[in-house]
Order: structure tokens, then sequence, then C-alpha cells
């Protein structure tokens, strides 16, 4: 066994060696390119002309003052300016996809840079290497092409043709194309040598499986990653006269009115809520879960369980029955007491001090029973060995708790907590605004982010841009907390980490 | 002769205070539940005069009576949700038990990257409106009964658990072994993965169920006629709008004033609820395997 590894280990080398010269060129030759391509696409290299000014102002009807500001050449970078000064909406969704294409591809070519001198034999050759150098020219060639395809179709929209292409995007274009196929010759030799097969080879291997995943791959396109391209709304003042995909590109302006006029309510209602339903619903949840596995009458614990876990199945439009009937001025259970015992009713309704603790309260009892689920499991999958052998030292069942229990359940409590924090952007919709509904006196401590962009997206359509704003600044601050947390699981227990 | 042995103070302390909170905890869940039904049995003037309580004070079947004097809107709302929890629950069990196979398996190289795909939905996203106007303008489903169902047909979650099922359920070695028999991905899906996997079935599956039956948002957002809306949302509206009342009473041939409004509204949560509390207790077995499973597994 030993000998044949070590005659194929003596071959692989050899076959390596007579690749050798040629692979280094081609991997020499990719950084000139992609040094190159880096180069040509820095803000200062303009790549779209402006033809025949004079003529495509007066077509788009521009005032004096605007047209002082323009230029008459852009790059990629800052062709969004051009749209937001001349109100020419109709290029704008294309030219943030550009963007995006531009973005991506800088970073697969950076990518390729470190890599490259990073130098670190991955087990599989250079074959990461190529992975990337060849995602970066996939990006390039497509980025030319778009480009190619922006003359042509803004060219429809002005009703002339305004725009013509530097050479530099031609060269680039050529130069990717002709690198992409030097990898891809090269990386079929490595592919050969180190048996790896390449995409093609699974799909063709394996092609069923990917049948297998189309109903999915089609839900998550329509509902998940189509609509992220949506994030082009925050940055447009919708009117209907122009439409979605029209309406005037006004750079930063929806956060700044965002920033000016809600956000700083609205993360400080999302945060605490969140923490407070984070931090008091995990205790009280293990606190009953203790409680509950202490008790041995066998059909009691099932049925106070079930009774416990009862409220997660209803939906929040019976809480919303309920809460009124507790809460309502005139028939409401509590009113009903209140004036029994001679006191004066309190129009709950009317009064934002109470609802911060009733929408923590009705979120605890709502999920009692489904956190306490997950602590039964921790407690139960304790080994009665540990209990034994503390009664036998003469340990009670509250000095137990405490040093058996409650340090192996602190596992779970952590990673249930800090999972938790993850979501802390995300606000639980259906709760506030089945309780709180259109209620505006209660808005300023009971509006979370969800709650605001649903009712732009029913009531204000003109707002959109501010409520896509809204939403994009929600999820930007959650992905980062996530991947915040997610760093210091990992830095703790990598086993624990989300990714 | 386990119970002859002497429990010692401490434990029997902690059991009576155990049992106490087990008892409130049970009475705090079930309280509201307890004023709904009795509200419903309670005549309307006397809870306009005097509330709700837990009790009726005067006992009256008038709701249910009116409600099913005239049960075409309630009975429309019930068809409605019916079709959606059917249609998308089985559709959504067959999308997600096809992913979890194929990222359960070794032999697919790309597991990892399209789990990673799958997982990085439920961490970042485009928001609301973006999602919105996905469905209600660029693929104008507004008003369809498509927008309903189609956009909870399976999560992160769903699929995350169906895969932890699937890899238990159906080693890589059985599927390996069926290959050498010449069976093809398909007939290994339905003749080997799908008997076996049973459990799994249903608890995703009643996750499924659970969402669409108790969903009103979907309805909120791209319904444009009341005969598509579902039953939560029929409910939500009943609470909210008078109009829905007015209707009811054109319906039974009352006056809107004669009509028993807040019974009606107590009744009508009743009946949209029972279907599922009655259910509850038999199948909170797999909700519990499902939690158990989804918390540890993110």
């Amino acid at each position: 066994m030993e000998k044949k590894a070590r005659i194929s280990k003596a071959r692989l080398a050899e076959k390596l060696g007579k690749q050798y010269h040629g692979r280094n060129v081609a991997i020499w030759f990719n950084l000139a390119v992609t040094i190159i391509t880096i180069l040509l696409s820095m803000p200062f290299v303009k790549w779209i002309h402006i033809i025949n000014p004079q003529e495509l102002f007066a077509k788009l009807k521009l005032k004096e003052k605007v047209i002082e500001a323009l230029h008459d050449s852009y790059s990629i970078y800052n062709i969004l300016v051009f749209v937001r000064d001349t109100k020419t909406g109709s290029i704008g969704f294309f030219s943030m996809i550009l963007l995006l294409v531009l973005v991506t591809m800088l970073f697969f070519q950076f990518k390729y840079i470190y890599r490259f001198f990073r130098k670190k034999k991955d087990t599989n050759g250079n074959l990461n290497l190529y992975l990337v150098a060849r995602t970066g020219h996939i990006f390039t060639i497509l980025l030319t092409l778009g480009c190619a395809g922006y003359i042509p179709f803004t060219t429809s929209r002005f009703g002339m043709q305004g725009f013509s292409l530097s050479p530099v995007v031609y060269i680039i274009g050529i130069l990717a194309v002709i690198s992409f196929a030097c990898i891809v010759l090269v990386e079929a030799e490595e592919r050969k040598i180190y048996r790896e097969r390449g995409f093609l080879y699974e799909f063709r291997k394996n092609w069923v499986l990917f049948v297998m995943l189309i109903p999915v791959f089609i839900y998550f396109m329509i509902n998940a990653y189509l609509p992220m391209l949506g994030v082009y709304f925050a940055f447009t003042s919708f009117n209907f006269r122009d439409g979605l995909w029209a309406s005037p590109f006004i750079g930063f302006k929806n956060f700044e009115h965002l920033f000016k006029a809600d956000l700083y309510r609205l993360t400080r209602n999302t945060i605490l809520y969140n923490l407070a339903f984070i931090l008091i619903g995990n205790i009280t949840q293990v606190i009953f879960a203790i409680l509950i596995s202490q008790i041995v009458t066998r059909w009691f614990k099932r049925l106070s369980q079930t009774l416990m876990f009862m409220p997660y199945f209803v939906s929040y439009v019976i809480l919303k029955v309920l809460v009124y009937n507790l809460f309502e001025y005139k028939s409401g259970v509590i009113n009903t007491m209140l004036v029994s015992s001679g006191l004066e009713r309190i129009d709950f309704y009317n009064e934002p001090i109470y609802w911060p603790f009733f929408i923590t309260v009705f979120y605890l009892w709502k999920n009692l029973g489904y956190g306490m689920v997950v602590y039964l499991a921790s407690i139960t999958s304790i080994s009665d060995e540990y209990y034994e052998a503390a009664k036998i030292d003469g340990a009670n069942v509250f000095k137990q708790i405490r040093y058996i229990t409650l340090p192996l359940i602190k596992p779970t409590f952590v990673i249930l907590l800090l999972y938790a924090l993850g979501s802390i952007m995300k606000g639980q919709f259906e709760l506030f605004y089945q309780i709180i509904g259109n209620n505006g006196v209660l808005y300023n401590v009971t509006d979370i982010f969800d709650t605001y962009v649903y009712r732009i997206t029913m009531t204000q359509p003109l707002h959109i841009g501010i409520g896509t704003a809204a939403g994009i600044y929600q999820a930007v601050f959650g992905f980062v907390v996530i991947i915040v947390t997610n760093y210091f699981v990992k830095k703790n227990n990598p086993d624990n980490a989300l990714f | 002769m386990r119970n002859k042995i002497k429990e010692p103070a401490s434990t029997l302390v902690l059991r009576f205070i155990s049992g106490t909170f087990a008892i409130l905890g049970s009475i705090v869940c079930l309280f509201p539940f307890l004023i709904i039904v009795s509200g419903s049995f309670t005549d309307n003037m006397t809870i306009l005069h005097e509330g709700f309580s837990i009790i009726p004070k005067k006992f009256s079947l008038e709701a249910y009576k009116t409600i099913f004097r005239a049960p075409k809107d309630i009975m429309q709302a019930y068809i409605m949700t019916t079709y959606y929890t059917v249609v998308g629950t089985s559709l959504g069990l067959f999308a997600t038990a096809l992913c979890g196979y194929v990222i359960s398996r070794n032999e697919f190289k790309y597991r990892n990257h399209v789990s990673f795909l799958i997982y990085f939905t439920s961490i970042f996203g485009g928001g609301i409106i973006p999602w919105y106007l996905m469905y209600a303008s660029v693929l104008g489903l507004k008003g369809s009964t498509i927008a309903i169902w189609f956009p909870a047909l399976t999560s992160p979650f769903h699929i995350i658990l169906m895969r932890t099922f699937i890899k238990s359920a159906v080693p890589d070695a059985i599927t390996e072994s069926a290959k050498i028999d010449g069976a093809g991905h398909f007939t290994i899906f339905f003749r080997v993965v799908l008997p076996v996997l049973g459990p799994g079935l249903a608890t995703v599956g009643l996750f499924l169920a659970l969402g669409y039956w108790n969903d009103w948002y979907r309805s909120s957002m791209f319904s444009t006629n009341s005969d598509t809306w579902e039953l939560q949302f029929y409910l939500y509206n009943l609470m909210n709008a008078q109009t829905a009342i007015k209707q009811m009473a054109q319906y039974t041939g009352l006056s809107t004033a004669d009509l028993p409004t807040e019974s009606v509204k107590m009744a009508m949560a009743v009946v949209a609820t029972g279907p599922v509390l009655l259910f509850y207790p038999f199948v909170q077995k797999y909700f519990v395997t499902g939690i158990t499973i989804g918390a540890v597994k993110g």
C-alpha cells in the first residue's frame, strides 16, 4: 500500500514538473490581466462618453444649472449620478446592475491577487486559484457585455444615441476572454492530475439531483433572491406616472429622510423589545422547564405541559381577540374587575405606558411552551447517575439543581441566546400588528421596523422608497449583528457556529 | 416499593413549588381561552353591560345560531383555508423532501453550497416591499390564490429539519446499494426514502399546515376579493370592521342593532380555532420533535 502511494506521488511530482512551465505562464498572464482589469476599472477611467451633448441635453429638456454640473464622460461608478441629475430613472436600474456586477468583479479580481501572493498550498493544487480566476473573468465578460447592451438600451430610452463606449471596455473584454481560455486549458490538465471533476462532470453524472432541486430553486429565487434586486427602489422617489422602474433616482435622500424622522425610534423599539423577549423569555422558560421536570405524577406533568404549549398553536388573530377581551374599555375583563372593586376604568388603548409591558407579557405567554420544550429535552438528557451520586453525597434538590442541572443546561441556554441575538433586528410582526393594529396613539412605544414598513406597503405607495430603505437598514444591521455573534460563537466553540 | 422511600423535606418543598407553578402556568395559559369560549355562550347584552367573565352570567346560544343561520361567508373562508392548507402543505412537503434528500447525500458535491444558499435567505433579504412588489407587480399575482400559498411553501428551517430526518432515516450506504441494483435517484426517493420518512413528513407537514391555518398576513396583502380570504383574515376583519357585521346582518335578516356582535365575534373565534385545539393534543409530540431538532441545528 505504502509503496504504491509513494510511487504515485513520485509520478504526480513528475507530471506536475512537466506541466510546471505552462501553468506558470498562465498564472502570471492571468495576474497581469487581473491588474490591468483593476486599473482600467478605477473610477478615473471613463467608460461611457456622451456623444453630441447639446442635442442630448435639449432632448432631455435639461436646465442650464443641471447641464453645468454634468460631465462629458462617466465611469460605471458615477453613471448613477448622471441618472440622478438628469432624472432619467428609466435607465437607473440597468445602471445599478452594472455597478453591482462591477463590484462583484473587483471582489474576485482582488481575491485572485490575494490568493496568488498568499501561496498557500491546497490539497488540490491550484484548482481553487483557477476557480477564483475563472469567476472573476466571467464577471468581467458580463460587465463588458452589459456595457455593450447599455448603449442600445439608453438609445431606445432617450430616443437618440446618447452614449458611446470607450475602447477600454473592448480591451478589457478581449483580455478577459483570452485569459479565461488559458485558465480553462491549464485547469483541465491539473484536473486530470488530481482526479478532480469540474461542475460539468458533476452535472452530467448527477443531473437527476439537480432536477430535484428545481422546485426549491424556483421558490427561493422568487421569494428571496430576485426581490433582493428591489433594493433599487430605496434609491428612487416613486411616482405613479413613471412607475416602479422609471421613477427618478435620488441617491441617498430616502435614507436621509428616514434618519431624520423615524430611524432612532424604530431601532430603539425593535432592539429593546427583542432584548426583553430574549432575556426574560429564556429565563422564564428555563425556570418553568426545571420546575416541570421535578414533577413526578406523570399525567399532571403531561397535562400542564400540554396546556402551557397551547398558546403557541393559536393564531395571532385570536391573540388580538384575547387582548381585546382583557383591555377593552367598556366590557374588558380588567375594567369589569376594576369597576366591581370600586376603582376607575382605565382607557388602556389610549395609554402608551402600559403597552411595552403587555406586549412582553403576551410574547412570554405565547412562547413559554415552545421554549420549555427545548430546555426540557436538554434536562431529560442529563444522566440520572449524576443525581444519584449527588444524593449519596447528601446534596438536596436545590443543590442538585444548582450544581448539576444549571451547569449542564448552560450550553443550550448560551446557544439559544446567541441564536436569538442574531435575529435581534427582526421584529415579531404579527404580535405587534395584531395587538396594536393601526392605533396611532401607541406608535411611539410600539412601532417596530416590520409594522412601519407594512403600513407603508399597504397604505402609502408613494413612500415605498423610504419603506425599502428602512428594510435595507434593518437587513444590513441584522446581518452585521449575525456575523459578529457568529464570530464569537465560533471562537468559543466551532461546533455551535451557524456557518 | 419506591413510594415507600421517605423523600427529604427539601424535595417535597420543591415538588410543592413545582406543582403550584405548573397549575398557575396552566391557568394563565388556559384562562384567556375560557373567556373566549364563555363569551361565545353569553348573552350579548350581558357582555355589553357587565363585561366578559369566565362563567357565562347569562347562558345563550344566540351567537352560534346567528353564525349557522347564514354560514355562507364563514364556510367560504373555511373552504379556502382548507384548500390553501392542503395544496400548500402537500406541494411544500414534496419540494422540501426532494431538496432535503439531495442535500443529505454525500455523493452530491455541492450540498454545502446549496445549504448555505438556502440558509442565507434567513439571515439577509431585500425587505418586505421588494418581496411584495415581486408578487404583486412583477408576477402580477395580486388577487390570485397562488400568492396566498406559494410564499409559504417551504423555509430554511423546514429544509434543514427534513435533511436531518432523511440523513438519520436513510444512510448513504442504503442509497449506494440501491444504485448498484440499478435504481435511479427518483426511484430511490419514491421507493426507499419516502416509505421510511413518515415521522419526518408528519413533523414538517404539521409545521407547514399550522402555518397555513393560522395565516392572515398574505390575505391582507394579496387578496382583492373576500371570496379568497383565509379564515384568520376573515376573523380579523370581523373584529375590526363594522362592514363585516353589517353584511352578516343582511344575510341573517336581522337589523344591525339586533345582531349579537360581541358574542358572535367570540363564537367565530371558537369556530376558527376549534380544529387546531382539537387536533393539537394528538400531534403535539411531532412538534416537540421538530422544535428539539430545529433548536439544536439552528
